[in-house]
C-alpha cells in the first residue's frame, strides 16, 4: 500500500522542483511570456494540490505506525506548496513598473545593511539605551502602583469610619424608635387623663347647676 | 450687602426690646431667641462674622434662661463657627462652653467631635501642646462612645505631635497599639505596615540600638508579612547604618526609599533629626580620635 504513497511522493517532488524553477524564470520575464508561464505554473500547482490530497487519503488508510511518519512528511509538502503559491501570487501581483523601482530600492537598501552590520557598537549602544528606557518605565510603574496602594489604604480607612458611623446611626434610629413608641404611650395616657378630667369637670358643673336650679326652685316654691 | 446689616440691627433691637419688656405667657425668651437667630442670619449674609457670633452668644443667654440646654449648646456651636472665620480665641472659648453643655446633657459623642474641632484649631495655630491635649480628650470621649475609628484617628494625631515634641515613648506606644488593633480588622490591616514604620522611625529617634532591634523583631512577630516590605528593609538598613555610624549609607538608603514613595514632611523631619544625631556622633568620634 505504501508503494502507492511512494509513487505519489516521487511525482509530487518532481512537480514541485519544476514549479520552483518555473517561478524563478517567470520572475525575470515580462508581459505575454510571463502570463503564459504563470498560467503553466498555476496548472502545475493544481496538479500538486490533487496529488497531496491523494497522498493524504493514502496515508490515513495505512497502519498507525507508518501513518504518523507519512503525515509528518505530508505536512512538509503542504508547507512547501503554500510557499510556492505565495510566490506565484507575488509574481502575478507585481507591477512591471514596480519591479524597476523595487530593484533600485532594494539595491540601495542592501548597501545600507552592509554598512550598519559593520556598526556593531552603534547597535549595542542602541539596545543598552532601550534597556535603560524600559527599566525607567518599570520603575515609574512601580511608583504608580505604590501610590495606588497608599490610596487604597486610605480609602479603606475611610470606609471603616463610614461603616462605624452607619452602625452608630442604625442603633440611634432604633433608640429613637423606642423613644417614639414610649412617647406615644405617654401621650395616649395624657389624653385619656385629660378626657377623664374634662368629664369630671363637666359632671361637677352639671351637679352644681342642678343644685343651683333645685335651690332656686325650692326658694320660688316657698 | 448693606441692607442685610440694617435688617440684622433691626432684628437685634426688636429682640432686646422683647427681652426688656414684659412677656405675655412667659414665652419671651423663645421669641427673643428667634429674633436673634434671624438677625444672626442677616449678619452672616452680610459677612460680618463678629456681629453674627455675638448675636449667637446673646441667643445662648436666652436659651439658658429658658432651660433648653440643647438649643443653647447648638447656638454656641453656631457662634463658634462664625468666630472660626475671624478670631480663633473666641471660637475656642465658644466651643469649650458648648462642650461643657453637651457633657451636661449627656451627648458625649458631640462633645468628642467638638473637642476634635478645638484641637484642629489649635493645630492650625501651631500650638502643639494644647492641640495634643485636646486630641487626647477627644480620643478618650470617642473611646467611651465606642467609636473606635475616630478614636484611632485622634490618637494618631496625638502620636504625631508627641513625636514632634520629642515624646517618643508615648508615640511609639500609641503606634504599636493602633497597629495591634488594626491587624484583626479586614479593612484596616493594609495600613498596619504604615503604622509600624512610624513606630520604627520614632524608635530610631530615641537612638537606642538594642531597643530598635528588639522592636523590629516584635513587629515581625506582630505581622509576619512585615519583613518582606520595603518599610522593614528601610528600618533595618537605617539601624545598621546607625550601628556602623555611616552617614552616606544612611542618606543612600533614605534616598532609595524616597525615590519609590516620597516621604511626607513629618517623616522627613524625624529622619533629619536622626541624621543630625548620627553626624554629631561621627564628628564626636573624630574629635576624640
Amino acid at each position: 500500500m505504501s508503494e502507492v504513497f511512494d509513487g505519489y511522493e516521487r511525482h509530487y517532488c518532481e512537480l514541485s522542483a519544476n514549479l520552483t524553477r518555473s517561478c524563478a524564470s517567470a520572475g525575470v520575464l515580462i508581459g505575454e511570456q510571463k502570463k503564459q508561464k504563470l498560467s503553466e505554473i498555476q496548472a502545475g500547482l493544481d496538479d500538486a494540490d490533487a496529488l497531496i490530497r491523494k497522498m493524504d487519503l493514502e496515508a490515513r488508510s495505512l497502519q498507525p505506525s507508518i501513518k504518523a511518519a507519512l503525515l509528518a512528511k505530508l505536512r512538509e509538502y503542504k508547507k512547501d506548496l503554500s510557499n510556492l503559491k505565495t510566490d506565484v501570487k507575488r509574481l502575478t501581483s507585481t507591477d512591471p513598473y514596480q519591479d524597476a523601482g523595487r530593484d533600485e530600492l532594494l539595491e540601495s537598501g542592501s548597501a545600507d545593511t552592509m554598512v550598519s552590520a559593520a556598526d556593531q557598537k552603534g547597535r549595542l549602544l542602541m539596545s543598552t539605551e532601550r534597556l535603560n528606557q524600559s527599566t525607567e518605565r518599570i520603575k515609574e510603574s512601580k511608583r504608580t502602583v505604590l501610590e495606588t496602594e497608599e490610596l487604597g489604604v486610605s480609602i479603606l480607612q475611610d470606609l471603616h469610619q463610614q461603616r462605624q458611623s452607619l452602625l452608630h446611626a442604625h442603633s440611634t434610629l432604633h433608640e429613637a424608635d423606642d423613644n417614639i413608641s414610649r412617647s406615644k404611650r405617654l401621650l395616649t395616657t395624657m389624653s385619656r387623663r385629660m378626657n377623664r378630667n374634662k368629664i369630671i369637670i363637666w359632671s361637677v358643673i352639671g351637679v352644681l347647676v342642678i343644685a343651683i336650679l333645685l335651690v332656686l326652685y325650692f326658694k320660688l316654691i316657698h | 450687602m448693606g441692607d442685610q446689616l440694617g435688617r440684622g440691627e433691626e432684628f437685634v433691637k426688636k429682640a432686646e426690646k422683647k427681652l426688656n419688656g414684659w412677656g405675655l405667657f412667659g414665652s419671651k425668651y423663645e421669641d427673643a431667641a428667634d429674633l436673634f437667630d434671624k438677625a444672626a442670619n442677616c449678619f452672616k449674609l452680610a459677612k460680618s462674622w463678629d456681629k453674627a457670633g455675638s448675636t449667637y452668644v446673646k441667643m445662648v443667654n436666652c436659651y439658658l434662661k429658658s432651660e433648653s440646654k440643647h438649643e443653647a449648646a447648638q447656638a454656641y456651636i453656631n457662634a463658634a463657627q462664625c468666630y472660626k472665620k475671624t478670631a480663633t480665641k473666641e471660637a475656642i472659648s465658644c466651643f469649650q462652653q458648648a462642650v461643657n453643655l453637651f457633657c451636661d446633657i449627656g451627648r458625649l459623642s458631640m462633645a468628642a467631635r467638638y473637642y476634635k474641632e478645638i484641637a484642629e484649631l489649635y493645630e492650625s495655630e501651631q500650638n502643639i501642646e494644647q492641640a495634643m491635649d485636646y486630641f487626647e480628650k477627644a480620643a478618650d470621649f470617642f473611646q467611651n462612645e465606642d467609636v473606635s475609628s475616630s478614636a484611632n484617628q485622634c490618637k494618631l494625631k496625638v502620636a504625631q505631635f508627641a513625636a514632634q515634641i520629642e515624646q517618643y515613648q508615648k508615640a511609639i506606644a500609641i503606634y504599636e497599639e493602633i497597629a495591634q488593633k488594626s491587624l484583626t480588622n479586614n479593612l484596616l490591616k493594609y495600613g498596619v505596615k504604615g503604622h509600624l514604620l512610624n513606630a520604627g522611625i520614632c524608635q530610631l529617634c530615641k537612638s537606642d540600638v538594642v531597643a530598635i532591634t528588639n522592636a523590629l523583631e516584635r513587629y515581625q512577630d506582630l505581622d509576619p508579612t512585615f519583613s518582606g516590605t520595603r518599610e522593614y528593609r528601610l528600618l533595618a538598613d537605617i539601624a545598621s547604618a546607625i550601628d556602623e555610624e555611616d552617614v552616606t549609607k544612611f542618606t543612600e538608603v533614605v534616598k532609595e526609599f524616597d525615590s519609590m514613595t516620597p516621604l511626607d514632611s513629618w517623616k522627613t523631619t524625624l529622619l533629619l533629626r536622626v541624621k543630625d544625631r548620627l553626624k554629631a556622633k561621627e564628628l564626636e568620634e573624630d574629635d576624640l580620635t
